[in-house]
C-alpha cells in the first residue's frame, strides 16, 4: 500500500491544455473519488496515474517514487475499467491469472492468489466460465478479482458501475466499499455519479474543466461547498440557487420575495443557496406555486416557482400537495449558503461550524 | 411463412451456382461424345476413367503439390505480415497510417495483368522464373493489401480498453498483439486465411507468366487441356472437379470458425 501524490499535474494535447495544475495528496489506505461532469479531466487524471497517458507537466508520486516515466506494469497498480475489459478468449481463472502469468509468478502462488480473490468475491463457481457466460455484476467482480490477485499498492477504478442497472449498482457500491475496508488498499475511483461519490468516498475531489473545485469529505462538500459548482454538483435534487440581494439582514429577490439570511451576511448581490431538504413548510413562509410533484418514497420532491425563479423542495412529512396548489415554505436559516454573485465563491456567514 | 420468398431467392441462387459444378461433374464422368451430344443424352454409362487418367496417368498430382506449396507459403507469409501490419494500423490514429491504408487500397486496384509483366521481367532478371519463391513472392505482393485491410477491419472492433488492460497487466506490445488481439480476432483470422488461400490456389495469370514445367500450378495445367479438341474436355472437367475438393474440405473444417461471433463478452451488449 502507498500514498499517491499529484503535484501540479498538467495535461495538454498538442497546444490544447485540458488539465491545469492539479494537486491532490492521497493518504495510504484512503478511498478517494474523483467526480465531475464528463470532460472534466477525471478519467484523464486516472489514466495518467495508471501510466496510460503521458504527463505534460508536474509529478505523480506513488509512495515516495516519482512515476512519471515508469511504465504502467512497474507502478504496482491495478485498474478496473468501465467496460470490465475482460479478455473474451480467457476463462475467469485465466483472466485473473493473466498478469501473474506474464511476470512468471510461480504456478502454486498464482493458484493460491486466484483462489483467495475468488473467495473474497464469491466467484469460486465461475472460475472455468468465459466472460460471455457471466452476468454484468459477475463480470464486474471478475474485473475486481483481476485487480485483487495482483495485490497492488493502489487500485484504480474508472467508472466501474456505470454499465450496471440501478439495483446492481447499489449492491456493487457496497461490495466495493466492503472490499476496501477489508483490503485497506489505497483506492482512486472515478465517477460522474455524485451519489456514488458521497456514499463510498473517504474524500471526494470535485473536478471541473481540468481544475479541482474542492477536495473534502462527503459531508464537508455537502455542508460547506466552496463554490456554486460544487454546491450544484453535490446533492440530488440539486441545491436551489436564488438570485437577489442582501438588504438589512434579509435576502430579497427581484420579485420582492424575502428570505431569512444567516447572521453576518454582508449587503450586496448574492446567490442564495438552499438545499431542497432544508426547505420546510411554514404558514408564515414564502409562497411557492407548485408545478410538479415527484414522490420518491421516503420523500416527495416538490417543484415549483418562487416568484419567477424555479425552486424545489424535498418534503419528508407534512400535508400532501398537488400541482397547481400553493405551498408556503421557509428556509432553515442555519442551512443557508451564500455565494458571491460575481465569482460564485462561498461567502462567510456567522453560522458556527460553517467555514467560509 | 414470411421466409418463403427469401427461401426461393436463395434456392435460385444455389441452383445458379451449382449448375456449372453439376455440369462439370457430369462431363467428367461421360465420354466426350456423350457429353456434347445434342440433344443432351440423359442415359449414359458413368466412368471415372478420366479422373484416373488426368490425376495419375497425366501426372496432375504434381501440379496439385506445386499449387499446395505455393498456396501454403503465400498464405502463411501474407497472413502473418498482414496481421501484424493490420494490428499496427488499427492502433495508430495518425494521418500517415490512413495514407498508407489508402495507398494499399490503390495497389489492390491494379489489374493483375499490369503487375504480371513487371513481375515477369523482375523474376527473369533475378533468375527466378519457374521457381517457387517467384510465385510465392508475387502472390504475397498481390494479396498483401487485402489481408491488411481485412484483418484491420476485424482488429478495429477490439475495444481499446482491452489493450489498456493488457498494458496494465504487463504485456509488451508483442504480447498485447499475440496474447490479446490475435486470439480475439481468431474467427476473422480464419476468414482471412480462407480468402487468401482461395486467391493463391486459383491464381492463374501470374502462374501462367512465372511458371514453366517445374512449378506449374493446377489452374495453368488444366487450362492446357481445354483446347478445341473436345476429347480433352472430359479430362479438364475431371481436373476441375478435383481441384475443388481440397478447398471444399478446408471450408467444411472452417465452418465453425467462420460463423463464430467476435469479441462477445469483452464489452457489455
Amino acid at each position: 500500500m502507498a500514498s499517491v501524490t499529484i503535484r501540479d499535474v498538467e495535461k495538454s494535447y498538442s497546444e490544447h491544455a485540458v488539465m491545469h495544475g492539479v494537486n491532490i495528496d492521497i493518504e495510504d489506505g484512503e478511498f478517494v473519488i474523483l467526480v465531475g461532469p464528463s470532460g472534466c479531466g477525471k478519467s484523464t487524471l486516472l489514466r495518467m496515474i495508471a501510466g496510460l497517458e503521458d504527463i505534460t507537466g508536474g509529478d505523480i508520486l506513488i509512495g515516495d517514487t516519482v512515476v512519471n516515466d515508469i511504465e504502467p506494469k512497474a507502478r504496482n497498480i491495478a485498474m478496473v475499467f468501465q467496460n470490465y475489459a475482460l479478455y473474451p478468449h480467457m476463462t475467469v481463472r485465466e483472466n485473473m491469472a493473466f498478469a501473474l502469468t506474464l511476470n512468471r509468478t510461480d504456478k502454486a502462488e498464482i493458484a493460491r492468489r486466484v483462489a483467495r480473490a475468488a473467495e473474497i468475491l464469491s466467484l469460486g463457481a465461475f472460475l472455468d466460465r468465459y466472460p460471455k457466460q457471466l452476468s454484468g455484476g459477475q463480470r464486474q467482480r471478475v474485473a475486481m478479482g483481476r485487480a485483487i490477485v495482483r495485490d497492488p499498492q493502489v487500485f484504480l477504478f474508472d467508472e466501474p458501475l456505470s454499465n450496471l442497472d440501478a439495483k446492481l449498482r447499489v449492491q456493487m457500491r457496497t461490495e466495493i466499499k466492503e472490499l476496501h475496508q477489508r483490503l485497506k488498499t489505497t483506492t482512486i475511483y472515478v465517477t460522474h455519479d455524485q451519489i456514488e461519490a458521497m456514499t463510498m468516498a473517504d474524500r471526494i475531489v470535485v473536478m471541473n474543466d481540468g481544475r479541482i473545485e474542492q477536495i473534502g469529505t462527503p459531508l464537508q462538500l455537502y455542508d460547506t461547498p466552496a463554490n456554486l459548482f460544487v454546491a450544484g454538483f453535490i446533492g440530488s435534487p440539486g441545491m436551489n440557487f436564488i438570485e437577489g440581494e442582501i438588504e438589512n439582514g434579509w435576502f430579497l429577490t427581484a420579485d420582492g420575495i424575502a428570505l431569512p439570511t444567516p447572521p453576518g451576511a454582508a449587503a450586496g448581490k448574492v446567490v442564495y443557496g438552499i438545499r431542497p431538504e432544508h426547505l420546510v413548510p411554514d404558514p408564515a413562509g414564502v409562497p411557492v406555486d407548485v408545478t410538479v410533484v415527484e414522490p420518491t418514497g421516503p420523500e416527495t420532491d416538490v417543484f415549483g416557482k418562487l416568484g419567477r425563479q424555479p425552486i424545489v423542495a424535498a418534503m419528508r412529512e407534512g400535508p400532501p400537495v398537488a400541482a397547481g396548489e400553493k405551498l408556503r415554505l421557509t428556509a432553515r436559516v442555519e442551512r443557508v449558503h451564500l455565494f458571491d454573485a460575481a465569482t460564485g465563491r462561498r461567502l462567510p456567514t456567522g453560522i458556527p461550524g460553517q467555514a467560509a | 411463412m414470411k421466409q418463403v420468398p427469401l427461401f426461393i431467392v436463395l434456392l435460385l441462387f444455389c441452383v445458379m451456382n451449382l449448375t456449372p459444378v453439376a455440369w462439370g461433374f457430369l462431363t467428367s464422368i461421360r465420354q466426350p461424345v456423350d457429353a456434347f451430344a445434342v440433344p443432351p443424352k440423359l442415359i449414359f454409362e458413368p466412368t471415372f476413367r478420366f479422373h484416373w487418367e488426368i490425376w495419375v496417368d497425366k501426372g496432375f498430382w504434381r501440379f496439385l503439390i506445386n499449387t499446395a506449396i505455393v498456396s501454403i507459403f503465400a498464405v502463411t507469409i501474407s497472413v502473418s505480415i498482414g496481421s501484424m501490419a493490420a494490428y499496427a494500423l488499427s492502433r495508430l490514429r495518425s494521418r500517415a497510417a490512413s495514407g498508407l491504408l489508402f495507398s494499399l487500397l490503390a495497389m489492390r486496384m491494379f489489374p493483375h495483368i499490369l503487375l504480371a509483366i513487371p513481375f515477369f521481367v523482375i523474376a527473369q532478371a533475378v533468375n527466378l522464373i519457374d521457381s517457387y519463391p517467384a510465385m510465392i513472392i508475387a502472390i504475397v505482393a498481390l494479396n498483401q493489401p487485402f489481408t491488411i485491410w481485412l484483418m484491420r477491419s476485424f482488429l478495429a472492433e477490439v475495444p481499446s480498453e482491452l489493450y489498456d488492460s493488457a498494458v496494465m497487466d504487463g504485456c509488451t506490445p508483442w504480447q498485447t498483439f499475440r496474447r490479446v488481439a490475435l486470439p480475439i480476432v481468431k474467427p476473422g483470422l480464419w476468414v482471412t486465411v480462407l480468402f487468401s488461400l482461395l486467391l493463391a490456389y486459383n491464381e492463374f495469370l501470374l502462374a501462367l507468366v512465372l511458371t514453366r514445367t517445374n512449378t506449374k500450378t493446377l489452374p495453368v495445367a488444366i487450362a492446357e487441356y481445354g483446347a478445341e479438341d473436345i476429347t480433352y474436355w472430359s479430362l479438364s472437367a475431371a481436373a476441375a472437379i478435383g481441384i475443388m475438393l481440397p478447398i471444399l474440405i478446408f471450408m467444411l473444417f472452417m465452418q465453425r470458425h467462420l460463423v463464430r461471433g467476435m469479441a462477445a463478452g469483452a464489452v457489455k451488449g
